[in-house]
């Protein structure tokens, strides 16, 4: 059975192009179009990978990435970032809400700041699931 | 009512990071959410004869925001606040209300209005067209000095001119979650020439007394909340009386409810809330009228 892949970007072009990388690499795609469209998809599809955005409308990837990572549920589904926000910032963004939620996060496993070529998307993709 | 989450409504023009930055003294008072909204007006890509629509101008306008904002957005996620972000191409007004409508945010900021005189007599200045129509409160905000310094802490000393009105209400309800961080608020009331009927100064000076004590209450109101406030009267002019006032103590801020003259009324004879936002050099703070 193919494996789930949801994307969570408001962008429209990154998500046709996230998509299309999907598609061609016999994956089934989700899209969600921000952090609560896509908290309610994991919930509900739970997928076996999730491709997050960080700067989006109605809930950033930051808070999305700290909830996922604090769920005991939620926690095992691998997440690649997928942003234009630098990863320094991501971590010390992180380490700030550490600091106010009290609860640690790891790191993600892969961070790719766009753009990226759709191989480097597939490679990523490929080494998570 | 905290503000805990803002629109910042920006063209990269007068509005950029200085101008927020200033405002995250607001953090002492829990805000904790900042959503950008960057409309491109329609004009800049519409259809042009010859080319048609120009999406690789609407490509390139996006990709210069997203730029700008990705940067600030570095800058408040570090501080641990959380950020959104919009770009669209759009009509501004229309626009601002449909992300208030999605995002519920507390306050909305935003530069002052653009139009020309002419344009505003037909279609109204963008602050009037938003405050007809936003259910909250908008800071036009403005850089104070010829040198385009933005002040360091806009609510340091903010100078409210209350008509007793219910969006004055709303205000007060406002600014009382602010103690963290206003330092000195001056209220004042300005009584209209035409209501001193008196022709003696007893009668005068009961006006004076009554709208005092109004203002004391209200001072007592503020300071049981721990801030310092200091009441004011003048008579005359209220456009004229509140930019005195707002020089004579130094203000930081204007702070004003706006009225709910009828929108064709206010079309054409304006309205002091429009004119003060517009035209003064001061940022002000307006409330609209509760509905």
């Amino acid at each position: 059975m193919c494996k789930k892949v949801l994307v969570v970007d408001d962008d429209p072009d990154v998500r046709s192009f996230v998509v299309t990388v999907l598609e061609e690499n016999q994956f089934t795609p989700l899209v969600a179009c921000d952090g609560v469209e896509g908290l309610e998809m994991i919930q509900k599809e739970t997928p076996d990978l999730v491709i997050l955005d960080v700067l989006m409308p109605k809930g950033s990837g930051i808070r999305l990435y700290h909830h996922l990572k604090t769920d005991d549920t939620l926690k095992a589904v691998p997440v690649i970032m997928f942003t234009g926000i630098a990863l320094r910032s991501f971590l010390k963004s992180q380490k700030a809400l550490e600091e106010f939620k009290g609860e640690k996060v790891p790191e993600p496993d892969i961070y790719l700041e766009k753009p990226v070529e759709p191989q480097d998307l597939v490679d990523a993709i490929k080494k998570k699931i | 009512m905290k503000i805990k989450k803002l629109l910042f409504v920006t063209k990269f023009e007068s509005l950029c990071y200085d101008a927020l930055y200033s405002l995250l003294d607001l953090r002492k008072s829990g805000l904790e959410h900042v959503v950008f909204l960057n409309v491109i007006e329609r004009e800049k890509v519409a259809m042009r004869r010859g080319r048609g629509y120009v999406k690789d101008e609407e490509v390139r306008l996006k990709e210069i925001a997203n730029i700008r904002f990705i940067d600030w957005a570095e800058n408040l996620f570090e501080m641990g606040m959380e950020v959104g972000a919009y770009i669209e191409v759009a009509s501004l007004i229309p626009k601002i209300i449909a992300v208030v409508e999605k995002e519920q945010p507390d306050l909305i900021v935003i530069g002052r209005s653009r139009k020309g005189k002419l344009e505003q007599l037909y279609s109204r200045s963008d602050i009037t067209e938003l405050t007809r129509r936003s259910p909250v409160p908008i800071l036009v905000f403005k850089h104070m000095t010829e040198n385009k310094l933005v002040p360091a802490k806009i609510f340091e000393r903010p100078l409210f001119a209350t008509s007793w009105s219910n969006s004055s209400e709303k205000a007060v309800s406002c600014l009382k979650e602010l103690g963290n961080i206003i330092g000195e608020i001056h209220l004042m009331h300005v009584v209209d020439e035409k209501d001193l009927k008196s022709s003696d100064t007893h009668g005068v000076q009961g006006v004076r007394k009554k709208e005092r004590n109004r203002l004391d209450d209200l001072c007592a109101e503020f300071e049981e909340k721990g801030i310092t406030a200091k009441p004011h009267v003048y008579v005359g002019d209220p456009e004229t009386e509140i930019l005195k006032a707002a020089r004579e103590n130094q203000a930081s801020l204007i702070i004003l409810g706006f009225s709910d003259r009828t929108a064709l009324m206010e079309r054409w004879i304006g309205s002091i809330s429009r004119n003060i936002a517009d035209k003064s050099p001061f940022p002000c703070l307006l409330f609209p009228v509760k509905k």
